[in-house]
């Protein structure tokens, strides 16, 4: 889905929060006007040269900006030149939000090492393999040094899962769109007959900056330490996390084909992780909705397919038989007391329409897309029940369902209301963008039709949520700030009427931040999903 | 129980029938012609202004008529629906059509509301009982249990059946012949009782809907600094208050 309006606003929030007002200026320029180049970036935001450049070093260093080339056809005079520009990483931004659910998902699969090897990644953006040990080294007790062999031990099982992968290459080429590829691409949709989300810039940026499949996740740890490490590691005991940053990531006068692929950056792959959050939110959904034996089964049939999944928009899982998915549910504690006759019946349950899991030829393979979009429904369905009531929601689900206009009295007929009262509620939500109204005119009588258009609503819906998360933000950081004495207080003074305060500062906080991480998951099944 | 308006409606006799057509005999030129004009509306009616449109008469001469029709029996006052202001007649041996009515869940131009939630109530009683029903199954449940003891046709209770898709009690499927469809052929529309564990049967409240921004009427108005703001909104006030 697009950034929307609000969607900028909270991710420059998220930057100022993290890396202050002057890293967050240069990140909503981008955000706002699009890729520029340096030049430009100096000039509409008026900061020094110096002062942009570091803080593009910040962004790409956190994985927000990426940097990339591009042909400038603008001279005619002179061969075309290469100029670099820089794009913000909307999504990436977006994640920053995430960074605890990234970490619960490592600490369920992987022990404390890669838990503090991720951490470090998502804290300092991208790192070396001798940043990563030094890290785990400074976290450990005197004289209980975590060994080179453990560190790289550990990086290999999360670079296998694909938790972690290789830096995108600091300066690629960006091809500029011929003008054959644009009509090419509108012939191939119309003759599929299919919506392809048309590939936003960002993407080919990524798409262009992306490793070779074999390197992204190549094991082959760089030499600088294999050889001379430890060596190295005692020679320059001053040399702190972070203080590389500079010297790796992009600088745009450095040639970047000269030093990139010398040292390896590593850092974690948010792809995988939002693929698994995905996954969770399936199961999540299937398991309300229907039973445990169905979420067992469901999850099997993930784990057996997430391997040939290649993004995370996935449509569709790829077919499994009954025995491929029995094989899988028994390796799970809970599916290891199912019986093959329960998991048939789970599938069926899954496959009876309207169908989670469809079945071709005895093969079943999972419908994400179907599974995310009654997600979606129910969430914005949710919203107009609590918003305009309970009439409000019979009509808005009978236009979705619908799909088409209606007129309404044929409206007024099928949920069983007045038809005055129909057309008021019906207003109502149309004055809040929830409905389109087209006027019908025959003769001297006028028509009212009512369609519910999902592709234009959802994106309002995002537009609110990612508000709401903005005004969520700003209120947690509101109460902090108007309780500050009492949250600074020691323990031992918290007594009486301070110490009623500041449980009802805590009570306010695990309420407004658990919203917060839910309100993130419904804006991950509109955005990311 | 009780549920006067609905029972009396459906027990009492819909239809008059008109046994004699002598008094129109004795009409005057006059009140032929807009007797037929009514009449030839069938079950429409007409509006009195369409009347004095249609038939030319000036207004004292329709009013006169509409009388000495309506006493000789042979029209009669009906309300529109569409527009419950308007004087409407018809000729009494017509039924006033659905677009006059609104339809059978109407009497006298009121929405029988307490009529449909007894039905409403029945029929989610009937598919929680049969678990998998199909509307024939619904349909012919309700007549057995003897619970109403009015004639509803499939028709009326598809009506009813769907409603409950759109509150969400129940589920369309589609059967697929086999666990719990097992006895209703494939392909077949049939419904199934929502599970109501863990909601209470109410619909799931989304992350969006649980916090005060989500169901914010202002929300368009509302920005960092602004009048209406998070720092200062009412909503969170209220909701933060522990």
């Amino acid at each position: 889905m697009v950034k929307t309006q609000y969607g900028i606003k909270y991710a420059v929030h998220l930057i100022t929060n993290h890396f202050g007002n002057l890293v967050a200026k240069v990140c909503e320029c981008l955000l706002r006007k699009g890729p520029l180049t340096l030049h430009n970036i100096v000039r509409y935001t008026e900061l020094t040269q110096m002062q942009v450049k570091n803080s593009l070093l910040v962004l790409i260093q956190h994985n927000c900006v990426q940097a990339f080339r591009l042909a400038d056809t603008g001279g005619s005079q002179s061969a075309p030149k290469q100029i670099t520009q820089y794009i913000a990483l909307f999504d990436n931004i977006l994640h920053r939000m995430r960074f605890s659910k990234f970490l619960a998902i490592i600490s369920q699969e992987f022990d404390t090492l890669c838990v503090g090897i991720v951490e470090g990644l998502l804290q300092h953006g991208r790192l070396t393999l001798r940043q990563i040990v030094e890290r785990a080294n400074s976290s450990q007790k005197e004289g209980n040094s975590v060994g080179m062999g453990a560190v790289q031990e550990n990086l290999r099982k999360l670079v296998m899962a694909r938790y972690v992968e290789h830096c995108p290459t600091a300066e690629p080429f960006l091809e500029s769109p011929t003008e054959d590829d644009a009509p090419a691409r509108k012939r191939g949709a119309k003759s599929s007959k299919m919506v392809i989300e048309p590939e936003t810039l960002e993407q080919r940026v990524m798409e262009a900056a992306r490793p070779m499949e074999a390197k992204r996740f190549s094991l082959e740890m760089d030499t600088e330490l294999n050889e001379d490490g430890e060596k190295d590691q005692n020679k320059s005991p001053d040399k702190h996390v972070g203080d590389k940053r500079k010297r790796d990531a992009s600088d745009p006068n450095v040639d970047s084909d000269t030093t990139e692929d010398q040292v390896v950056l590593w850092h974690a792959n948010f792809e995988e992780f939002i693929r698994r959050l995905r996954h969770k939110a399936c199961i999540e959904n299937v398991r309300a909705r229907m039973d445990d034996g169905a979420a067992i089964v469901l999850s099997a049939m993930l784990e057996a397919s997430k391997t040939e999944e290649k993004k995370v928009r996935t449509a569709s899982s790829v077919p499994l038989s009954v025995n491929s998915i029995y094989e899988e549910v028994i390796k799970s504690e809970k599916g290891r007391n199912m019986t093959f006759d329960h998991v048939r019946s789970a599938l069926v349950q899954l496959s009876s329409p309207p169908p989670f899991v469809t079945v071709i030829d005895e093969s079943y393979s999972i419908d994400f897309k179907h599974i995310i979009e009654v997600a979606q429904s129910e969430e914005v369905e949710s919203i107009v029940l609590k918003r305009f009531g309970r009439d409000a929601y019979r009509m808005f689900r009978l236009l979705s369902k619908a799909g088409r206009l209606l007129e309404t009295d044929k409206i007024s007929d099928k949920i069983f209301v007045e038809k005055k009262e129909t057309t008021k509620i019906l207003y109502k939500l149309w004055q809040d963008d929830y409905l389109l109204m087209e006027k019908l005119v025959v003769g001297t009588a006028t028509f009212l039709l009512w369609k519910v258009n999902k592709h234009v609503l959802w994106e309002h819906v995002l537009d609110e949520m990612f508000h709401a998360a903005l005004n969520l933000s700003l209120r947690v950081a509101y109460e902090l700030e108007q309780q500050k004495e009492i949250v600074n207080l020691p323990t031992d003074r918290r007594e009486g009427p301070m110490k009623e305060k500041y449980e009802k500062l805590k009570k306010m906080r695990v309420l407004m931040e658990s919203s917060q991480m839910k309100l993130d998951d419904a804006i991950m099944l509109f955005h990311d999903f | 129980m009780t549920w006067t308006l609905g029972m009396s409606r459906l027990l009492g006799q819909k239809r008059k029938q008109t046994d004699s057509k002598s008094p129109a005999e004795s009409l005057t030129e006059q009140e032929r012609i807009l007797y037929n004009v009514i009449r030839n509306k069938q079950d429409m009616g007409i509006w009195t202004r369409d009347m004095k449109r249609e038939t030319s008469l000036p207004d004292n001469v329709v009013n006169k008529s509409l009388k000495v029709l309506q006493a000789k029996n042979l029209i009669k006052e009906v309300v529109n629906i569409q527009n419950k202001g308007r004087k409407h007649y018809m000729a009494t041996e017509f039924e006033p059509s659905k677009e006059i009515t609104g339809g059978t869940w109407y009497v006298e131009g009121n929405l029988d509301t307490e009529f449909i939630q007894i039905l409403k109530e029945q029929c989610t009683k009937q598919i929680y009982k049969l678990k998998v029903a199909t509307l024939e199954g619904i349909t012919d449940s309700i007549k057995r249990s003897g619970v109403l003891n009015v004639e509803l046709t499939k028709q009326q209770i598809d009506e009813i059946v769907k409603a409950l898709v759109l509150d969400n009690e129940i589920i369309e499927l589609k059967s697929n012949g086999m666990g719990e469809f097992a006895s209703i052929p494939v392909g077949k529309i049939c419904y199934k009782c929502i599970s109501k564990g863990s909601g209470g049967g109410e619909p799931k409240i989304g992350a969006m809907a649980s916090i005060p921004c989500g169901v914010c009427p202002r929300i368009h108005q509302c920005t960092p600094d602004g009048i209406i703001s998070p720092q200062t909104c009412v909503y969170y006030n209220k909701w933060l208050d522990f």
